[in-house]
């Protein structure tokens, strides 16, 4: 009897697990104002860490099947969250372009799960699949004409390129960490953030660092008029209920913050 | 297959240098020698039973040497020399070593084509390839 492959123990109801990462306005309100959930796989395995995780469902070619347990278990996850936060997840492009049944599937899934359409940001993640778009951009017209809110992964790295930015026109540019880290005493990487910055204002859209771990690049980004940041120099994910800190005092967030660390997932 | 199942055994003996090497093969009781024996000679090892697995795991996780199985289905697959061509392409500075039962010369030209720096028969005596791990990991 041969033992079970890594993708079956992955797709084993129960054995994904949901974490919540709160994002921070860096203006004069500041505060949490949405989380995105992230997946961990299953303790003990390889695809224990996210980035190997879903850089190995990609290449089994499962990512349609494999986003909508992500999202099951995430909306699952966040009963516990508090009121009033937003709450962002990850889909890859190539699973709007294909899954075209996913909006009503997010949708009824939010819906039963009390959370309200403006409440969702789906976060797109594209790794090079290519495709004609037009699956795409129906689904995240879709999406938006419900009151999604919708954001682009990895701006400035990967493949998250000009043209899905006109495709999908989002509300949220999630700068990729490559860009934020160093960027204190970094003038060219400041260039690119001011770049995406101005880009974003064009496209009357918000733009959200992420991988903040140094209180340098904080100020750094708040001087580049970053909308919003990401990192753990903030939060560490942690599991919805330890997000219960955040729950109403969150106005009077300082970078002091960041000694407070997640319980073990 | 259960390697991507059990915990990571690879305890380095203390103050030793441990290099991370990944182990690609299908078969549980292989997979679990190798990881047992080249963790006690102090190496840090991860195993996959899969290509997929194996190669995801080579783009995120900086290994000193990879030692791939030529076969990982019952059929006649030639996933190890996948491996060596994904190795060479994404992590160039890892060393390759290509285990196999089915060996013949094409076989062992085709490999070296794709860059591998050893091909070695099953069963190897495991002190041996101990020996030419670190002779390869440490000539960096």
């Amino acid at each position: 009897m041969s033992s079970p492959s890594l993708l079956d123990v992955l797709l084993r109801p129960g054995s994904l697990q949901a974490v919540f990462q709160p994002i921070f306005a860096l203006g004069e309100d500041r505060g949490v104002r949405f989380v995105e959930g992230l997946i961990r796989g299953p303790f003990g395995t390889n695809a224990r860490e996210a980035s190997v995780l879903f850089e190995y469902v990609r290449r089994k070619g499962k990512e349609v099947e494999f986003d909508r347990l992500c999202v099951r278990q995430v909306v699952a996850s966040a009963a516990g969250l508090p009121a009033g936060l937003g709450l962002s997840v990850n889909i890859h492009a190539s699973t709007l372009e294909y899954d075209r049944s996913f909006p009503d599937f997010l949708l009824h899934l939010a819906e039963a799960s009390g959370i309200p359409a403006p409440g969702l940001i789906v976060e797109i993640v594209e790794h090079g699949q290519g495709f004609s778009g037009a699956g795409f951009s129906a689904a995240v017209r879709s999406l938006r004409d419900r009151g999604v809110g919708v954001a682009l992964d990895d701006v400035g790295c990967g493949q998250s390129s000009y043209r899905r930015m006109l495709d999908c026109q989002p509300q949220y540019f999630k700068v990729d960490r490559y860009l934020v880290h160093g960027c204190h005493g970094d003038p060219r990487r400041q260039a690119i953030l001011d770049s995406i910055a101005g880009l974003a204002r064009t496209f009357s859209s918000r733009v959200v660092a992420e991988g903040v771990e140094r209180t340098a690049d904080l100020e750094t980004l708040r001087q580049l008029e970053i909308d919003f940041a990401q990192g753990f120099l903030l939060a560490e994910p942690g599991p919805a209920s330890w997000l219960a800190v955040w729950s109403t005092d969150v106005s009077g967030y300082t970078p002091a913050i960041s000694a407070v660390a997640a319980p073990p997932e | 297959m259960l390697s991507h199942l059990t915990p990571c055994l690879g305890e380095a003996p203390e103050g030793a240098l441990s290099h991370k090497i990944l182990i690609v093969e299908d078969e549980d009781s292989i997979s679990f020698a190798l990881r047992r024996f080249l963790s006690m000679r102090g190496f840090d090892v991860d195993c996959a039973s899969e290509l997929e697995e194996a190669q995801a795991l080579v783009a995120h996780v900086p290994y000193a040497a990879v030692v791939a199985d030529l076969r990982l289905t019952c059929v006649h697959g030639a996933e190890g020399l996948e491996m060596i061509s994904h190795v060479r392409k994404h992590a160039p500075g890892t060393r390759t070593i290509l285990l196999t039962a089915y060996g013949s010369p094409e076989i062992e030209a085709e490999a070296r084509s794709r860059g591998v720096d050893a091909v070695l028969p099953k069963p190897q005596p495991l002190g041996e390839l101990a020996d030419l791990l670190t002779a390869l990991v440490e000539a960096e």
